[in-house]
């Protein structure tokens, strides 16, 4: 199967190099162009700088896991642009036609067996990590979904015999600016464990706040939980992200990450404004 | 009629009255005409699909546009997913096998020719039922494609709108399942002589492979439909959110929706498969191994569905994504004997090999996206945002429609006698590659940015996130204005195109149909050529080459037949 | 027809594989009867090719490695010229289903038409010219 050269290195392949260089700078910088990258996110491969401790577990798994998969691109787009370039027609002599090479078939079946093993126990472990909840978490919020604003309950902080702590909002309306009154407020402390609990009263929603690095479905009859301790201070939005009828994309949020101390503040506050009030706000 | 009477009729001179083609064509029972009325009805609702999207473009220009209202906007994405994957690619496969299978294993025509055409109507009656809800007081559908419960209960969506979404898709899942049926009696029964299941070409063997995955999926489509349909209609509380109805849903649905993905990207997969040799003048390589490879991916399928549903918290993590990671290891496969395929061959780019060419650069990037959403962590980070909207259409674009007209410019021979111009091809491939790629590409961005699927707006999003949309939204205009290269293309040919006098105008085709008439006879073969091995119409044309024969085997089974 | 029937008897074992593996790590009913049923499918299609296939004779032509063309001369079967049956039968199927949606008298309309329809469709290669 030795490579059948009619004619010596250098004069063709200079002039393929010479045309095909030029077009591949070309797309190259279109491609470029297209992805709108900022330098300060090609490190973290497009992802929002996480503000929780598990989303950065998630961030370090995405950079992983891009690596393996940019170097697998690079080898199979590098063979199909080397077999474009090198193989082009250049007689009419028939190729040796080659029909199976088992060495080879065998690598490329075993080599991605274990690749994605690999990949595999990376993501067992950190999903793990992601999905624990302790048993006495520091804050514990209890997120309310319906058509199409978000209700947040902190029942460890009472404001009556049967009621607590409650922010509840509307939907956003078209023309507000998303930073105003209006959107439902969700306040939480950093470096604390904070608990979620997700139900919905009528359809699908889904949590989204985009610094957590994660998500979870509202799922009427099927609760969800999931724990965060968030790492930095902020303010974010907050969005749902499962269709759940006319208005889902106004079905927005706000967080707020402050210091514990702030946070505490914030909860007293809010206890004497509604407890006074007598019920939620 | 059996094949010798035909070929009598045919020396006679047939009288045309106005209006008799198309009479011909809405009675026939020969495969290729029901294979030319399904791709011409899935080219039309690609176009209807397309030009929704591009509707959903232009309203995504702006973060606060107002060029639709919430509620059109909301049945457009629902209609648009609907169409193209069922009322587009489903029905292109089926139109693909009916032109091709056949000839391919020698036959006269399927196993049952009137329930072939009959599957075709079913198909046709069911989409126009879902275009027509349009029209309805209520507008169309406005659930999202996968129909999540409860919100499509007659509480959450009334109208008639949903109940036709639901009974066009029972219709037209009706006609997919029946010509599931149709193809594998076809290929289990009515093989020629010589024709072993393993020198059948790889199209027809994912043929075998994805109506299979049609009888083990649409099925339970059809029996969550009706069972939604009930729940709609008659009061039934299945799929109500405190029976667990909406993981119900969830589970059920995505039961058949993986397969179905699967059942669009098989026979597509075939078609780049059977492109491929012809164009680098080497047979396929590794073809045990793509089938081998193949059935894996076809029983991987049914095993994971729920990774579409990670993020509900209600499955089986580990198992799902295990599941999903295995999957790309026979892909990759498959990806490595098409590039061995190319490896060392004489290759030309005619447009057919181009389109395949792309397939091969885009399916990569979706199929390593697709390696990443394997990952549940990774997927609680980005499902439900424009991340996923680009990987999938990445794998599916990439697949359906670039390998559908890498079909249309290898076939259009052997279907209508003429080839398609080979200039317009190339400005159409070029249109189509870079109008996907500047709409898709961003996407992936934009997702991780934070804006989520199915959105009518995008408030409250980083300035760089409208121009990136911005930037989509052109690219997408790009790629519509790029089919009507292909329609032009299209239109000259029929009116001007020069006549193919050859069986295998290509030169170096492999498959049964190139030993046969560009068009084929009524019953596809007035002669078939002995078959020996995987390419018996190379055989045929060059019976001189005996590099690569698979000489030994040959000569060990004739002397065991003197025995 | 061992390789048609193996191949669906090895997705019905394999399916059979995975379902109890997923039944025993997350006790999810759906998925585990889903499963089982498409168990059932591949195990009953195959079983039934390869139960059947054994009437036939042992290397039918197209098993042949060495078949040749001429093994297959003679009548394939029937294959209908052209029929306008699968019309009315699809258009009947379709008001049938529209009648679901839209209302009770046009799914009792378009029941009827099925059930002409399928009457004709069967009874097509029987009547009239092609009676015996």
């Amino acid at each position: 199967m030795s490579p059948n050269r009619s004619s010596p290195r250098g004069g063709p392949t200079a002039r393929r190099l010479r045309r095909w260089v030029p077009r591949a700078a070309l797309m190259a910088g279109l491609l470029v162009l297209t992805t709108g990258c900022k330098s300060s996110a090609f490190t973290r491969m497009g992802m929002v700088p996480p503000v929780t401790k598990q989303g950065k577990v998630v961030l370090t798994l995405w950079q992983g896991s891009w690596i393996a998969a940019w170097a697998v691109g690079a080898v199979v787009w590098g063979l199909i642009v080397a077999a474009v370039i090198f193989y082009r027609k250049r007689s009419d002599r028939l190729p040796h036609q080659v029909r199976y090479n088992l060495p080879i078939e065998i690598t490329y079946t075993v080599l991605p067996f274990i690749m994605v093993g690999v990949l595999f126990f990376f993501t067992a472990r950190d999903e793990n990590y992601i999905n624990k909840t302790s048993a006495h978490p520091d804050v514990i919020v209890n997120v309310t979904g319906f058509q199409w604003s978000w209700q947040f309950d902190y029942p460890q902080y009472k404001t009556g015999a049967t009621s607590d702590v409650t922010q509840r909002g509307n939907m956003w309306l078209p023309g507000t600016n998303v930073a105003t009154d209006g959107l439902p407020m969700l306040e939480i402390p950093e470096n604390e464990t904070v608990l979620f609990n997700l139900t919905s009263v009528d359809v699908d929603h889904a949590f989204w706040i985009v610094p957590f690095e994660f998500k979870r479905d509202l799922i009427p009859g099927h609760p969800n939980h999931f724990e965060v301790t968030p790492t930095s201070t902020g303010t974010f939005t907050g969005r749902c992200t499962e269709l759940c009828g006319l208005y889902h994309s106004r079905m927005l949020f706000r967080v707020k990450i402050v210091t514990p101390a702030e946070f505490r503040q914030w909860i007293s506050t809010q206890q004497a404004q509604q407890s006074a009030s007598g019920g939620t706000q | 009629m059996t094949a010798t009477e035909q070929q009598q009729v045919l020396t006679e001179p047939r009288p045309y009255r106005k209006g008799s083609i198309l009479a011909d064509w809405l009675s026939s029972t020969d495969h290729k005409i029901i294979g030319h009325l399904y791709l011409i009805t899935s080219f039309f609702f690609f176009l209807a699909g397309g030009l929704m999207a591009m509707f959903m473009r232009a309203q995504l220009l702006e973060p606060n546009s107002h060029l639709v209202s919430d509620q059109v906007y909301n049945e457009l994405f629902t209609m648009h997913g609907t169409i193209m994957l069922l009322l587009f690619a489903t029905p292109l496969f089926v139109g693909y096998a009916n032109e091709i299978m056949p000839l391919q294993i020698g036959s006269p025509d399927v196993a049952f020719p009137r329930l072939n055409l009959l599957s075709y109507y079913m198909f046709a009656f069911g989409g126009l039922i879902l275009l027509a809800s349009f029209l309805t007081p209520g507008g169309a559908a406005a659930f999202g494609w996968y129909a999540y419960a409860p919100l499509t209960s007659a509480q959450y969506s009334p109208g008639l709108g949903g109940d036709m979404w639901i009974m066009g898709l029972v219709l037209s899942g009706l006609g997919t399942i029946l010509s599931g049926v149709n193809f594998i009696t076809t290929i289990f029964c009515m093989r020629c002589p010589g024709m072993t299941m393993f020198r059948m070409p790889i199209f027809t063997w994912n043929i075998l492979l994805t109506s299979m995955l049609v009888l083990l999926a649409f099925p339970v489509l059809a029996a969550a439909l009706l069972v939604l349909e009930i729940d709609r209609k008659f009061g039934a509380q299945v799929f109500s959110a405190n029976s667990g109805g909406a993981i119900l849903w969830q589970h059920l649905f995505w039961f058949f929706g993986h397969p179905e993905v699967y059942i669009v990207a098989l026979p597509f997969f075939g078609i780049a498969t059977e492109i491929l040799p012809v164009f680098s003048r080497k047979p396929l390589f590794g073809y045990k191994t793509l089938v081998a490879a193949t059935i894996a991916i076809a029983g991987l399928s049914t095993t994971v569905w729920a990774h579409h549903m990670f993020t509900t918290g209600a499955v089986l993590l580990p198992f799902f994504s295990f599941m999903t990671f295995l999957i790309a290891v026979p892909t990759g496969i498959k990806f490595f004997n098409w590039v061995g395929t190319m490896w060392r061959g004489q290759l030309t780019f005619e447009p057919a090999m181009l389109f395949i060419i792309g397939f091969l650069v885009v399916f990569l990037f979706g199929g390593l996206t697709g390696v990443i959403l394997a990952s549940p962590p990774l997927d609680f980070a980005v499902s439900d945002s424009y991340f996923v909207v680009a990987h999938f259409h990445y794998v599916l674009f990439g697949t359906v429609v670039f390998c559908m007209f890498g079909g249309f410019y290898f076939w259009w021979p052997k279907w209508t006698g003429k080839m398609l111009d080979n200039t317009l091809g190339k400005w159409h491939f070029w249109g189509v590659f870079i109008g996907f790629n500047m709409t898709f590409l961003v996407q992936h961005w934009i997702g991780m940015e934070g804006m989520p699927r199915r959105v009518a707006n995008y408030p409250g999003l980083p300035g760089n996130v409208t121009t990136l949309n911005q930037i989509s939204s052109i690219g997408s205009f790009i790629l519509g204005a790029s089919t009507l290269i292909f329609l032009y293309n299209v239109y000259k040919t029929w009116k001007s195109g020069e006549r193919v006098t050859a069986d295998d105008p290509w030169g170096f085709s492999n498959s049964l149909e190139w030993a046969t008439s560009c068009p084929p006879p009524r019953h596809n073969f007035t002669s078939i050529p002995r078959i020996r091995s995987e390419r018996p119409a190379f055989d045929l044309h060059y019976p001189h080459i005996t590099s690569g024969r698979d000489r030994e085997a040959e000569q060990q089974s004739i002397a065991a037949g003197r025995q | 027809m061992k390789v048609e029937g193996l191949l669906l008897l090895g997705c019905a074992l394999f399916f059979a594989v995975s379902d109890v593996i997923y039944w025993v790590f997350s006790h999810d009913p759906t998925g585990t009867t889903a499963l089982a049923l498409a168990v059932g499918l591949a195990f009953l299609s195959g079983f039934y090719i390869l139960f059947t296939g054994r009437r036939l004779p042992q290397k039918r032509p197209e098993d042949d490695h060495e078949g040749e063309i001429y093994q297959g001369t003679g009548e394939l079967g029937f294959f209908s010229p052209h029929s306008w049956w699968p019309l009315f039968m699809g258009l009947a199927a379709a008001t049938a289903a529209l009648g679901v949606a839209v209302g009770w008298w046009l799914f009792l309309i378009g029941m009827l038409a099925v059930v002409l329809s399928a009457i004709g469709f069967v009874f097509e290669y029987y009547r009239g010219h092609y009676a015996h």
